[in-house]
């Protein structure tokens, strides 16, 4: 085995609302390898951005989080650690890219300052030295004219070059874990390609590790080596790239494979949507979150909230897994 | 019909967009911009980021006015329009912005956020806004009972970005200005909501122009397909033509960079485009593209090659297009 960098034990976060508790995230455990890329998918309000921001340890007042849940990154427990000594260790051991770059940037500093605070701050760099790094940063992200940009303010740049800045800071300190929440949506194919090589050389020249959200199946197919599948706050399926795609398991991650519309696909062909919502995080069912909206579900799926089972490289979490067809 | 002389109910004719800088000089986003959209007709809009997509997007929304140009909607010259008769027209033309949380107000609940359009336009009473509040909340996946009374930094980005496209729709628009409005979105929630804008094209005749990096669900919805480079068209055609045999050297190496759902497909020899996007401000002479074009030769240095016909639905500006038959 290599050299585990990041271990999430029995992760939950909720929330606090109105209506009740909101459990955002619901048990989630994993490990992750330094120089190894997991992608994690799934659909839209399943919790990946909360699991994230739940191991930066950077949650919301009303968050959540049960003692027993743990994020030990290079053998410390996050959990354990009080504020200050946090804010020291983002930046230089783990940093996010978050999903809305407009949101993550701050309007009234100039691009150049946001990233030279960050240089100052954990690298000890002098202004001149730091402003000098901001440049090339911008530049390895690909912002075109780095050293005009460097002194202009987001609202002067277009989505996706907003998207690069905010990749430039998340690097800046140079990471061991890198969590990139949908680092390239915001991004054509040809530079997004020139910034997933550039991640992807980070993870394998410096031995990091990434954990890398995305929607983009073909991000994850081409970029990962595993990825893991969340359904309502839960991993339902995780497995070697070519093993997911291949051998899918879980019928969520077939159902979700199967929407993805194809460019050989003639325009306006209708696509294969799932039918249904995902559950009320408030008041879940109790069985498989999936059950109303499989084509395999039967009563004990109703009854019974599957666990995520299976063999070390190879997990999911159904009752009625694809692929176990019993022999006719 | 070929792009050219498609009638327009959408009608761009020459847009232009200019961003000052305190240097006394100007960011060139989007010139010359010239397009025809019929009626329940899909335009698809790509080009590599900071080519001006967002910037023409919202000159056609007169959000600000253009520099220059004009745009014409069902007849009705939009750019002429002041106050009260641009807001009244307003109710016609909605747009769907890029940065889905960051577009809605963060003080706001749900229900007032997309009720604010109708709101605005004075439409129903406060308990026929809710109705149809909740309906549209419900078009677009998003339980209505759950989330009317909730802030938006309660929800995730694909939530937020739903709730745009609700409030987009909610005055049942003729136009629909689509900026990346599915890109926050997995690929099960991306075809519900791609499903439900074909639907409210054939139904309702909808007209859309559509911004998306992702080119499989731009080929998907658009029935032509206008590529852009440092803020010009460098090539229009019908969505199957431009996918099939793509004419424009960027245009081609756009399509080749496309990642493919599989993971045994061989890593392509995905053509990086050397150096950078050149500055707008200060654009190359003739062809924009040429500092960066393989095929690029002298004339394309002297001279701005014309966007002109060059197969019937196909259009293209280039000096050298692709045009070896197989
Ligand atoms: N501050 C909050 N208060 C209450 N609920 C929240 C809060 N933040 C997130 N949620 C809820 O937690 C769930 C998970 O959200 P999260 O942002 O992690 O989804 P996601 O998987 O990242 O989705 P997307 O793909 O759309 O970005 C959602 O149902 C969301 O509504
Ligand atoms: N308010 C502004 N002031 C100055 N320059 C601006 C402003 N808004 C946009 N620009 C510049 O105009 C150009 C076009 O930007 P625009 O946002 O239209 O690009 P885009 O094609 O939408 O890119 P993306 O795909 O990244 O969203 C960019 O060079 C950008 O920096
Ligand atoms: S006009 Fe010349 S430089 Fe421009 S795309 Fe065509 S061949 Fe390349
Ligand atoms: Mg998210
Ligand atoms: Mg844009």
């Amino acid at each position: 085995m290599g050299d585990i960098i990041l271990d999430v034990r029995n992760q939950k976060t909720a929330f606090v609302t109105a209506r009740g508790m909101a459990q955002a995230v619901d048990g989630v455990s994993f490990t992750l390898e330094r120089g190894r890329t997991l992608g994690v998918v799934g659909e839209s309000g399943s919790g990946k951005s909360v699991l994230s921001r739940s191991i930066m340890r950077l949650l919301p007042s009303n968050a959540l989080v049960p003692a027993d849940s743990r994020v030990i990154l290079n053998g410390r427990d996050l959990t354990r650690m009080t504020e200050t000594e946090l804010r020291r260790l983002r930046g230089p051991e783990v940093a996010i890219i978050f999903q809305d770059p407009m949101t993550s940037l701050n309007p009234v500093l100039t691009i150049g300052r946001q990233i030279t605070e960050v240089l100052t701050f954990h690298m000890g760099l002098k202004r001149r030295a730091a402003r000098d790094r901001a440049i090339e940063l911008l530049r390895a992200v690909g912002l075109p004219q780095p050293d005009v940009r460097v002194d202009q303010y987001p609202h002067q740049l277009s989505g996706g070059m907003r998207q690069r800045v905010a990749i430039a800071i998340a690097i800046a300190c140079e990471p061991d874990l890198l969590i990139a929440d949908e680092p390239t949506t915001a991004l054509d194919v040809t530079v997004q390609a020139e910034i997933l090589d550039l991640l992807q050389r980070m993870v394998r020249d410096r031995n990091m590790a990434m954990i890398l959200i995305t929607h983009d199946m073909g991000v994850v197919a081409g970029r990962c080596d595993d990825v893991a599948v969340m359904y309502a706050g839960r991993i339902v399926e995780k497995a070697p790239v070519r093993d997911l795609f291949h051998h899918t398991r879980m019928p969520y991650t077939a159902a979700l494979l199967a929407s993805i519309p194809k460019i050989t696909d003639p325009p306006h062909r209708k696509l294969d949507a799932i039918e249904g919502r995902p559950p009320d995080i408030i008041n879940p069912p109790p069985g498989c979150p999936f059950a109303p909206r499989c084509l395999r579900a039967d009563a004990g799926c109703d009854a019974e909230k599957p666990v995520l089972a299976g063999t070390s490289r190879h997990q999911w979490a159904c009752l009625n897994p694809l692929g176990e067809e019993a022999p006719a | 019909m070929t792009a050219h002389t498609a009638d327009g109910f959408l009608s761009l004719e020459n847009l232009t967009v200019e961003y000052p800088l305190q240097s006394g000089r100007k960011v060139h986003a989007v010139t010359d911009f010239t397009a025809r959209v019929r009626r329940g007709e899909t335009l698809g809009l790509v080009g590599e980021s900071g080519c001006g997509k967002s910037s023409a997007a919202r000159a056609v929304m007169q959000l600000p006015r253009p520099t220059g140009g004009k745009v014409t909607l069902d007849g009705q010259d939009l750019t002429g329009l002041r106050g009260k008769a641009l807001q009244q027209a307003r109710r016609r033309f909605q747009m769907i912005f890029q940065d889905p949380i960051a577009s809605l107000n963060p003080r706001m609940t749900i229900r007032d956020i997309v009720a604010a359009p109708l709101e605005i336009a004075g439409i129903g009473t406060k308990a026929d806004r809710h109705v149809r509040v909740a309906e549209m909340l419900e078009m677009v996946g998003i339980n209505a009972d759950q989330a009317m009374e909730r802030r938006p930094h309660e929800f995730s980005g694909g939530q937020c970005q739903r709730i745009s496209i609700a409030r987009a729709l909610i005055l049942q628009p003729d136009l629909l200005v689509c900026d990346e409005a599915v890109s926050a979105l997995d690929v099960s929630v991306q075809a519900q909501v791609l499903n439900l804008l074909e639907r409210l094209k054939t139904e309702l005749g909808l007209t859309m122009l559509f911004i998306s990096h992702d080119l499989a669900v731009v080929k998907h919805v658009s029935d032509r397909v206008a590529v852009m480079y440092l803020g010009r068209l460098c090539e229009v055609a019908d969505a199957e033509t431009i996918y099939r045999n793509p004419v424009h050297p960027y245009t081609r190496t756009l399509l080749s960079a496309v990642p493919e759902p599989d993971p045994d497909a061989p890593p392509r020899q995905v053509a990086v485009i050397p150096g950078e996007l050149p500055s707008p401000v200060n654009p190359p002479s003739g062809c924009p593209f040429r500092t960066r074009c393989p095929r690029a030769s002298e004339i394309c240095a002297q001279q701005m090659p014309d966007l002109a016909p060059i197969a019937p639905g196909q259009m293209v500006a280039c000096h050298h297009p692709h045009i070896d038959t197989p």
